[in-house]
Order: structure tokens, then sequence, then C-alpha cells
């Protein structure tokens, strides 16, 4: 049995190693566009902020490759797939034929049109060093943009307030997350920020960077903004391309069932890049944390060698803002909500916003409210009514 | 049965619940998102992040998972002899 895997995030390296487990003789392929062995992006925040060393980030050696038996394939991309001959063509001109193949690529950053040192993206290793090397740069009158209202703005809320940089956030939206957040919400957030001395432009897009050597300045649909360093966390944008044309059904991610098999026979996805049909939240969803492709990684070894598994999971994801603890459970998309009720106040300092879709509750945001992470999450899973959850909480 | 030492480290744990959903019996979120351990579903007070379990075989590779599906690796687990099982050094 030859198993191909393109993409050795944690979703690919995870789906290896319990192939391995399953099947000792097999032949494991793994692609990896990274030169390291597997880390954890999760704890990359921690590295810039000097709580642990770099090499702590490191979750396999370079070694275990080796002891398991897994080729491992470096600063390789895939191009080409045919399913019919059952072969894909990757960036360094090899043709590798395989029995099962599974595309666990993740996301590549969404980037800005320009790049000038001192720009920052925040999604590898390779990122995380250059944004050390860049704060090591920094010096008194330093002032930082960040462009984007989510999770990755969040973090470098967190490392320029903990490096004590005077910081100015651009985002798109009127507030952070527009697609799941209620305005309630978003001035929560916006308040919290605002009292920690962030500079906050709501309604507005970076437009141009400034600077012949180094960035000097942002040019945004409001004015132009002094600036030494920026960072940007506008989402993720994956290269569909080489699937596309091999008929790999995608939409915002790649179209998959809840055994996360593809419409085309023996090609199977997982993590970040997975659409996938989830039997909890009755729908098709891309979900892009860690827990989740992991437990994907998991799930789909299975299913490849043979036993069939089913994937189910209430996923979550929790940051916190400069101190303000942010849980997003499960389906958060205001769009496929029948209705998004709110529990809690900006007042108060919290607010739990529940999603319902046809009479059950499918997701929960909460923001300063980690006390009703466990009743939501339960809630999801026993697929509850909003009345009988509500109850539950004080 | 042997005895395992679990620790979480609170400084390094983030709230992911990668643990919570592998092993819920050993571990839950507290109210400042933080892992915090418990002896088969049981919190003996005072409510803590380290605690000495008893486990079966199974119960130990269930924990062992649990560690090392936890992305900021905040679980520690060691052996009644105080070996470091995970993360492996």
């Amino acid at each position: 049995m030859r198993f191909l895997i393109i993409g050795a995030g944690v979703a690919g390296t995870t789906a290896a190693e319990e192939l391995r487990k399953r099947d000792k003789s097999a032949d494991i392929t793994l692609v990896s566009e990274e030169h390291h062995p597997l880390y954890s992006r999760v704890l990359l925040p921690h590295y810039l902020k000097g709580k642990i060393v770099r090499e702590r980030v490191f979750l396999k050696k370079e070694s275990w490759y080796t002891e398991q038996n897994i080729e491992w394939l470096t600063g390789i991309t895939c191009k080409q797939l045919d399913p019919r001959n059952k072969f894909v063509g990757l960036s360094d001109g090899r043709e590798l034929p395989y029995d099962k193949l599974l595309i666990a690529t993740g996301g590549e950053v969404r980037a800005v049109d320009e790049d000038v040192r001192g720009v920052s993206y925040f999604r590898t290793l390779d990122d995380a060093d250059h944004l050390v090397q860049l704060l090591s740069e920094q010096g008194p009158g330093s002032h930082a943009g960040i462009f984007g209202g989510g999770f990755i703005a969040c973090e470098y809320l967190n490392i320029f307030s903990h490096f004590q940089i005077p910081t100015t956030l651009f985002h798109r939206g009127a507030h952070f997350w527009t697609r799941s957040l209620l305005p309630e919400a978003g001035a929560l957030m916006e308040n919290h920020l605002k009292n920690h001395q962030v500079e906050l432009q709501a309604n507005t897009s970076v437009t141009e960077l400034k600077g012949e050597k180094e960035l000097t300045s942002v040019v945004t649909t409001t004015g132009e903004h002094a600036v030494s360093l920026l960072g940007v966390g506008i989402g993720i944008q994956p290269d569909f391309s080489w699937m596309r044309e091999a008929h790999v059904e995608t939409g915002v991610g790649v179209k998959a069932n809840a055994f996360l098999e593809t419409n085309v026979p023996d090609v199977y996805t997982a993590g970040d890049i997975a659409e996938f049909f989830d039997p909890i939240i009755e729908r098709q969803i891309q979900i892009g944390n860690w827990m989740n492709a992991m437990s994907q990684g998991r799930c789909v070894a299975k299913t490849m060698s043979g036993e069939k598994t089913e994937f189910r999971l209430v996923s979550s994801y929790a940051t916190n803002a400069i101190g303000l603890e942010i849980i997003f459970v499960g389906d958060v998309e205001k769009a496929a909500a029948d209705h998004v009720h709110l529990v809690g106040s900006i007042e108060s300092g919290g607010v739990t916003q529940i999603f319902e879709r046809q009479g059950r509750v499918v997701g929960g945001v909460m923001i300063g409210r980690n006390q009703d992470r466990k009743v939501v999450t339960d809630g999801i899973a026993q697929k509850v009514d909003f009345v009988s959850l509500r109850r539950q909480i004080p | 049965m042997p005895k395992l030492h679990i620790k979480v480290d609170p400084d390094l744990c983030i709230g992911a619940a990668s643990c919570v959903t592998i092993a819920p019996e050993t571990f839950q979120l507290n109210e400042e998102n933080k892992a915090y351990v418990l002896d088969h579903g049981l919190e003996p007070t005072p409510r803590s992040y380290e605690r000495i379990v008893e486990v079966t075989e199974e119960e130990k590779e269930n924990m062992i998972l649990a560690a090392q599906s936890c992305p900021t690796l905040a679980i520690f687990i060691f052996d009644e002899a105080g070996v470091q099982l995970f993360p492996e050094l």
C-alpha cells in the first residue's frame, strides 16, 4: 500500500504517524513545503514573547521521520494530480504514484500587494523568526500597525503590547470578526482595546505601503499613518489550482463528507484545508484550528487504512486580546444561523453569543465569559434548543 | 496500578481544550480558561494544576495522548520515580 500525504503540518504528520501505527509495512510519503520538522504554530507567540526557547516549538525531531520509516520530502509542493492514473506531479519535477492520497495543505496567508521590509505575516516558524528580527530593530519612537480583525490580529496585539510598542489597528469591518460577532460583542472588544491604549481604525483598508528600504508609513482609506512595523492578518488563501484541474470539488476548502473523503475516489482531506460535513452541526464547514487538524489527521488515517471512521468533534478556538478572553465553539457564522442570542452585557464586561439553527444550538462565542464554555460546548454536542441551554446559564 | 504525576503549566496553557476533549476525566478548564487536573472525574480539594493519579495502562496511554495533543505542550507527565514521560526530553 502506498500512502501519499501532501502537507506536513499537524494534520498530515498526525495522519502519517497513525498510518504507521496501523500498517508497519506500507510506503508512507509526506510532502512538506517547509524545511522544518513538525512544530507547533500555537507555540510561536510564546516563542516570540520569550516564554519558551525556539527549540521548544518542535514536536518532532528530524530523526523521527527515518525512525518511523516515513519518507519525508521537504521544500516541495504539489503541482498536479492525475486521479485516473493515480499519481501526483511535484514542484521538483518528480512524479509519485499513490494508492491513497491525503490533501492536508492548510492555507497560504493572504498578502498585501507590496512588500517592504517591516511587513510581517504570522503563520510559519520562518515568519516568527522574521518578526523576532524586526522586533529587535525597533527603538524608541517606533509605532506598529496591524492590518486585520481576527485571530492573527489578536496575536499581534499581544506581542506588540508585550514589547510596549504603541499600536494602531486597521480593520476592514465595523469591528472584529464581522462574520461572527454582534455589534455588542464588537463594542466590548473595542472598549477593551481602547482602554489598553490601542488606536482603532474601523472600516479601514491598507492601500499602500511607504518607505524606500524600510517601512515608514501606511496609507489607508482614511489617511496616512507613520509605522515602522506592520503585522498583517487578513485571512488565508489556499492554492486550489491543481486540485480543481483534477476535478476535486472545492468551495472555501476541499469539499469532503463526514469521513473526510473527497468526491474523487481514494483522495482524502484533513486540517485547515478541509470543508467537511460536520455531523454535529449538520452542515459542511471549514475550521482552522490545531485540535481540529490533529483529530482529523488521526481520524482520516483510520479510514484510509480500512477502518471507515466518521469525524466527530465540537471544535473550539480560544485566544485573548490583551487579557480579554475570547472563545469560539462550533459553528459561529452569523449568516448560517437562524438566530444569534446575546447573554451578558458590555457593562458587565462579558458577552456570550449563542447561535441557533433549526431549533437547536450550533455555536457559541464567549468574550470575557469563560464560565459559559462548558455548557455551550455540551449543548452543541447534545443538540439542545436555546431555551434549555439558557436555563443552565446563570 | 502505576501512579502518574500530572502537571499543567498554567503559564503555557491557552485553553485550547484538546486535553479536555481527549481525557475529560483528567482535565477540565477553570474560570481562567486553564486546564486543571482531576482524579477520575473527581476534584479532590483544593482544585489543582497538578496531581498524582493511579491509572490503568489504558488510562495512562490516553493521558499521554492528551498531553501530546496539547498545542502548547503545557502538560507534563512523570512516573512514580519522577522520570518525565512527556514531553520527551
